[in-house]
């Protein structure tokens, strides 16, 4: 779909930027705290 | 004016970031994906009553234990009544729904805790929140479908990886919450379930107001939507129709296959390592049991790192393997899916005899991906023989194979290590049958994939037929 110009396609982005990290953020943190536990097998 | 939650509010504006659309569904699935970690509840309920220590009239672990399955009994049964429903009310209902039946559930289930009824248990986060399972997994399959038609394969991996994922959150924070609410006199879960049913309720709820669906006849600026080729259909089948066909029992077969060696394996992953490697884990000589009660911790705690390796590549490949489908073609990557899994479930008694930890954890690693990747290419595969018309329903019918698989693949991996140990065989080669049959099961899913055929001409709906499910399902124009 197309923006009406470049300051309105930039805020689209930023939303989406924003809602990508409501969800990555969590995301990595679980990955963080899986990859803790994992490193005990390579010790 | 359209209610709050109907299809008609959802249709995307004019310069609506398709983006958008990804993690409103991982919202969803990162929520109801904690249901792979129950598990760490039911330690602590086991000494609800008793609190430092088990007391009569607290529960086992195998009852609670029972929840889990329950839940994904719900789960494929809800798909599979409720996919139609899905369909026509939109996503934007269906993930309310969902998140009132996930985060209730959990509320029933504090409810369960704090009388000590164990039926309430079952009924909160087994029967309702399976529900929720169900209604929530599928909520937002044929919308991303519809937005990238391009890369079916991606977006839909991209949700259900958040599936996969759901746990590597909950189980961390359940933990914290539980010793943040645990006092003299309480183990922390009722407050704990409270405390998450809420997250997930208000998570869940995002999720689902920020789902938004194409308007019709919409196609992304430069992407390249599939063309109609033997495998990848451009028509449509009726759901009713599609699971009447023997391409639906194919890929029921498939996935069924796929998730039964692979659920088999996640059950039986740290103490399998435990087993066939013993004191080699830390440096020491001996099996398993002939290890002091430090030496034992320090091999669990191996082992609990090998379960958590094992989830991290369980989501990688639920992204990596969809997405690669979208260039190998679906039909294809379940070759691959299968005849690497053979190989690697056959391997793996020889890596375990030669004492060689490395291989043995790649091997599994390995195996997990595509035990993801089987999860996640699947809807896109439906999309490809089915069309999109319908996808999420006929979906929704195939996680049928999932509950079946949900039993088939422990109760086979347990009952045929308990047979070998009785038999006199020695815990660490008690899973060399195992393996061998679950590569079997791999055999029967190659077979299964090989056969799929695009659908017959008859089994399409004609246009009239398609006009009127698009005038029930609140659709006009025509859909990519």
């Amino acid at each position: 779909m197309s923006g009406t110009g470049p300051s309105s396609e930039r805020g689209r982005w930023l939303v989406v930027l924003v809602a990508w990290a409501l969800v990555g953020i969590p995301l990595a943190w679980g990955v963080y705290r899986t990859l803790q536990t994992a490193v005990k097998l390579f010790r | 004016m359209p209610g709050l939650l109907s299809k008609e509010r959802i249709i995307a504006p004019p310069g609506f970031n398709r983006w958008l659309v990804p993690p409103a569904a991982l919202a969803i699935h990162l929520s109801i994906g904690m249901a792979y970690g129950l598990s760490v509840f039911w330690l602590p309920l086991s000494h609800a009553i008793g609190v430092t220590a088990a007391a009569p009239g607290d529960w086992r672990v195998s009852t609670l234990g029972w929840t889990f399955s329950l839940g994904i009994v719900f789960l494929g049964l809800s798909a599979a009544v409720f996919g139609r429903w899905v369909e026509r009310e939109g996503p934007r209902k269906a993930g309310v729904v969902a998140a009132c039946c996930w985060g209730g559930g959990f509320l029933v289930a504090a409810a369960g805790v704090h009388l000590h009824n164990i039926w309430l248990l079952y009924l909160g986060l087994g029967i309702i929140g399976g529900c929720g399972l169900g209604l929530g997994y599928i909520s937002p399959v044929s919308t991303l479908i519809k937005w990238f038609p391009d890369r079916r394969g991606m977006a839909t991996g991209m949700a259900i990886m958040g599936f996969g994922g759901g746990a590597m959150i909950g189980s961390p924070l359940a933990n914290l919450l539980m010793n943040h609410f645990k006092t003299a006199t309480s183990v922390g879960v009722q407050e704990t379930f409270v405390t998450l049913g809420l997250i997930y309720f208000v998570a869940m709820l995002a999720g689902a107001f920020g789902y938004r669906l194409p308007p019709p006849g919409w196609q992304p600026a430069g992407g390249k939507p599939p063309q109609a080729k033997t495998m990848i259909t451009a028509r449509q089948v009726h759901v009713g129709q599609a699971w009447r066909t023997p391409q639906f029992w194919l890929l029921w077969t498939v996935l069924c296959m796929n998730v039964s060696a692979g659920i088999g394996v996640i059950n039986m992953a740290s103490p399998m390592l435990q087993e066939v490697f013993g004191g080699r884990l830390i440096g020491a000589a001996g099996a398993l049991k002939d290890l002091t009660g430090a030496q034992k911790t320090e091999v669990a705690t191996i082992g609990a790192g090998f379960a958590a390796l094992l989830s991290l590549f369980n989501i990688g490949g639920r992204f990596c393997w969809a997405s690669l489908s979208d260039y190998l073609g679906r039909k294809r990557t379940y070759v691959l899916f299968f005849a690497l899994g053979i190989v690697l479930y056959a391997l793996a008694p020889h890596a375990g005899r030669l004492g060689n930890a490395p291989l043995f954890v790649g091997i599994f690693c390995g195996i997990l991906t595509m035990y993801g990747g089987g999860f996640a290419t699947i809807p896109a595969y439906l999309a490809d023989m089915f069309g999109t018309q319908h996808v999420g329903a006929i979906h929704g019918r195939l996680l049928t194979a999932w509950s079946t698989a949900g039993i088939l693949g422990p109760v086979l991996v347990n009952y045929i290590r308990e047979y070998e140990i009785d038999r006199g065989v020695p815990a660490a080669g008690a899973y060399n049958t195992t393996m061998y049959i679950l590569a079997g099961l791999l055999v029967i899913g190659f077979i299964a994939n090989a056969l799929v055929r695009p659908v017959s001409e008859q089994v399409f709906m004609t246009d009239a037929q398609l006009a009127e499910e698009r005038r029930l399902a609140h659709e006009s124009g025509s859909r990519p």
